[in-house]
């Protein structure tokens, strides 16, 4: 009973150092580091054929068809800014809140497309549209991106991270 | 009064202080506008330039070059047997897509013979998607074969040959040019130099993907796709299996009481005459 009164605090305030410290930011480096290739890569893999990328919206059936294209072309873009700000770590809180509000729009419409019964491919690092019923991986899609978001969440939590343009401009 | 000019100095420090630290927070406020701008600037123009870049970047839905021949109104279609038989074949095709050979495989004989007999009139739509979720070029480089092909006059065999040598659905053998041109000395007079300088420029590229981009935009999501005067055949037409059988009893069903079409053609694709002016190379007879 009294060790655990003792443990209790000291455990809490190991966390709060932990999350608090020098090593947080270097973890925070990581996290930042890691969701920039996430979105490098996923960003570079949509940009080859325009045509493709446009499918792969069209696919999920959930916009418009005015709306495909500027999407299909634009979205490539827009992940490859969020891969460079989170590179060099300038506004980090704020691209982690974008981050995370992408992700939660691609997650609903994965879980959406497989609510319908429509067969695609999320079309995430590429590729999409239409695929055979027993090739879709609706839950491993929906898995991975949460793992994103979990990145995304830390960011939002601990902006602050070493080798930073944020930690540059703050100094 | 020493008393009181301490607590005046105290009160002058406090007042520094404040100024200090609300300067302090004003600048950190300012500082955070500015990244947050600076960053959301960023991202629209990224995505501004991207936008208009892949505009650019686009091939038109409406090829600038089609191949001779090709029909619709936009010409991404193209024909094989007589154009006057009563029933219209569609078929929607992937040069990579396996189920596709399979289906040529079984069926090619059954729908060059309706062809030959004036029973049938065939339009083909060589879609190339595969590629995308495969990676490689096979689906885009075949379809473009197939095109030059049929700027040669060769469409019906070259595309009976590639689908009996389509290889595994992983492999994208297709992608390699040399393979599509080694392939097409199997229909007599097809390999010549325009055939090969077609296929290795990749001529009808633009073509190709408005073909595909039209079947993007179609309600067909798979390959193949086989419509018989415009009514669903495959895999099944109402609870009937297609079978060869089945097709040509459906196609008479469908065709009994008019006219049979123009044979003679061999049935072989349009043999382009003025239409092909600009190529070097006539269509064999």
């Amino acid at each position: 009973m009294a060790s655990q009164q003792i443990a209790g605090p000291s455990a809490a305030g190991r966390l709060r150092r932990a999350v608090d410290g020098p090593a947080a930011e270097w973890f925070g480096l990581v996290v930042r580091l890691a969701l920039a290739v996430v979105w490098g890569w996923a960003g570079l893999a949509k940009i080859s054929d325009p045509a493709e990328a446009a499918q792969a919206v069209r696919a999920y059936e959930i916009l418009p068809e005015s709306l495909v294209k500027p999407i299909g072309y634009g979205l490539p873009f827009l992940e490859l800014a969020l891969a460079l700000l989170l590179l060099i770590g300038l506004g980090t809180r704020i691209v982690a809140v974008i981050s995370a509000l992408l992700l939660l729009a691609f997650i609903s419409g994965i879980a959406s497309a497989w609510a319908r019964g429509i067969s695609i491919d999320c079309g995430c690092f590429g590729g999409g549209g239409t695929v055979d019923a027993s090739k879709t991986e609706y839950l491993q899609e929906i898995l991975r991106d949460s793992g994103f978001l979990l990145l995304a969440a830390w960011l939002i939590y601990r902006p602050r991270t070493k080798l930073s343009a944020d930690a540059w401009l703050a100094a | 009064m020493s008393e009181k000019n301490r607590e005046g100095k105290r009160n002058a420090r406090d007042r520094m202080i404040e100024a200090r630290a609300a300067e302090e927070a004003r600048d950190r406020r300012k500082k955070k506008l500015v990244v947050g701008g600076a960053v959301l600037a960023v991202i629209a123009v990224a995505v501004v330039i991207g936008v208009v870049v892949q505009n650019q970047r686009s091939k038109p839905e409406t090829p600038v070059a089609a191949p001779a021949g090709a029909i619709g109104d936009k010409s991404l279609v193209i024909p094989a047997g007589p154009a006057d038989a009563p029933s219209v074949l569609t078929v929607y095709e992937d040069p990579r897509c396996p189920a596709c050979g399979s289906f040529e495989r079984q069926f090619s004989p059954t729908i060059d013979q309706l062809e030959d007999q004036g029973k049938l009139y065939v339009n083909y739509h060589v879609v190339s998607f595969i590629d995308r979720s495969l990676g490689g070029s096979g689906s885009k480089y075949g379809a473009n074969a197939l095109a030059c092909a049929q700027d040669a006059g060769h469409f019906r065999d070259y595309h009976d040959v590639l689908y009996r040598n389509q290889p595994d659905e992983t492999s994208d053998a297709f992608g390699d040019k040399a393979t599509l041109i080694e392939l097409s000395k199997q229909v007599p007079g097809l390999d010549t130099p325009t055939f090969e300088a077609c296929v290795n420029d990749n001529k009808y590229g633009g073509w190709v993907s408005a073909v595909q981009q039209d079947f993007d935009k179609s309600s067909y999501k798979s390959t193949p796709t086989v419509l018989l005067n415009g009514a669903p055949v495959y895999p099944k037409k109402g609870d009937e299996q297609i079978s060869p059988e089945n097709l040509v009893k459906w196609v008479d069903q469908a065709n009994q009481g008019k006219t049979l079409g123009t044979t003679g053609s061999g049935g072989q694709s349009p043999a382009p005459t003025s239409t092909a002016a600009e190529s070097n190379t006539p269509p064999s007879p």
